[in-house]
């Protein structure tokens, strides 16, 4: 897979991830505020920085559950 | 004898406002303690009070709420409280939980070569999630708990007498007993919190004397 194709399929996996945050809740990060599903789509589609710590977040998450984290 | 806690609790955004608030719980619950608390909270929570009630009074555990960065933690509107380099000698022989973004990373080492016992903090951004309709109402906010709950717990631990190593083992163990709750509970819908909870957990680090005791 090329390097453009797998940065698309990761913005695709981290923005169907965001998409089950309720339309209620907000994700506080740091300084930059509180940022809604939308404002966190819109991020990542973007590229932006809060759009790179959430994508950072979600692979994280994902390395850790492969690496069996509820089952040590 | 009675100890000195001093505590920093800016408010002026959504972030803070829920940072003050659960500082607050803190405060309310160590009353009847034998712990004088010194607040800084709101427009006090600045430098130059800051900078004087540190060494005026020499508390021995320093509990920082507010944004920060790699070398600082902030108070009222932003302003720098504590800076790398700057002041952070006068966190000399105390032990210094901040409960900010990124701070650990830089201001924690500084700290600890200034003299400081030990420095709990963040290594990346301190993030949570909240619920629109408990802005108003940070302590009933059941999501924001969460997150919050791990982070008092730690300051609890210390206030208790337990080393500051328990204490953050206690706040990384209750933010993975939330996380792995929800990721069991798969019917509860909050799945959305778990990278959350497992960030926060990972990010929380604990330079210095970890046998250090308040």
């Amino acid at each position: 897979m090329s390097e453009e194709n797998k940065k698309k399929q990761i913005k695709k996996l981290v923005t169907e991830r965001l998409e089950v945050l309720p339309s209620n809740k907000s994700i506080s990060i740091g300084s930059e505020g509180s940022f809604s599903k939308e404002d966190l789509i819109e991020s990542v589609e973007r590229g932006d920085e809060i759009g790179k710590k959430i994508t950072n977040i979600q692979l994280k998450y994902l390395r850790s559950l492969k690496e069996g984290i509820f089952y040590d | 004898m009675t100890k000195l806690l001093l505590i920093t609790r800016p408010y002026y955004d959504i972030t803070t406002s829920y940072l003050y608030h659960w500082a607050g719980e803190i405060i309310d619950s160590i009353k009847k303690k034998d712990i004088q608390i010194l607040d800084l909270k709101k427009g006090r929570a600045n430098k130059k009070e800051f900078n004087s009630i540190t060494k005026k009074k020499q508390p021995s555990f320093v509990f920082l709420n507010g944004h920060g960065s790699y070398d600082r933690v902030t108070g009222q509107d932003g302003q720098v409280i504590i800076k790398s380099g700057e002041n952070d000698e006068l966190l000399h022989d105390k032990i210094v939980y901040a409960l900010s973004c990124k701070s650990a990373k830089k201001l924690g080492k500084t700290s600890i070569k200034e003299g400081a016992q030990s420095y709990i903090g963040y290594t990346d951004d301190f993030v949570f999630c909240l619920d629109q309709d408990f802005v108003q109402r940070p302590l009933k906010d059941e999501t924001a708990k969460l997150f919050l709950k791990p982070s008092n717990q730690l300051v609890n631990s210390i206030i208790k007498g337990h080393p500051v190593r328990k204490a953050c083992e206690r706040a990384k163990d209750l933010f993975k007993k939330n996380a792995q709750k929800i990721f069991v509970e798969k019917s509860s819908g909050e799945s959305y919190l778990i990278p959350y909870l497992l960030w926060d957990m990972e990010h929380l680090v604990c330079e210095g004397d970890d046998d250090a005791v308040f």
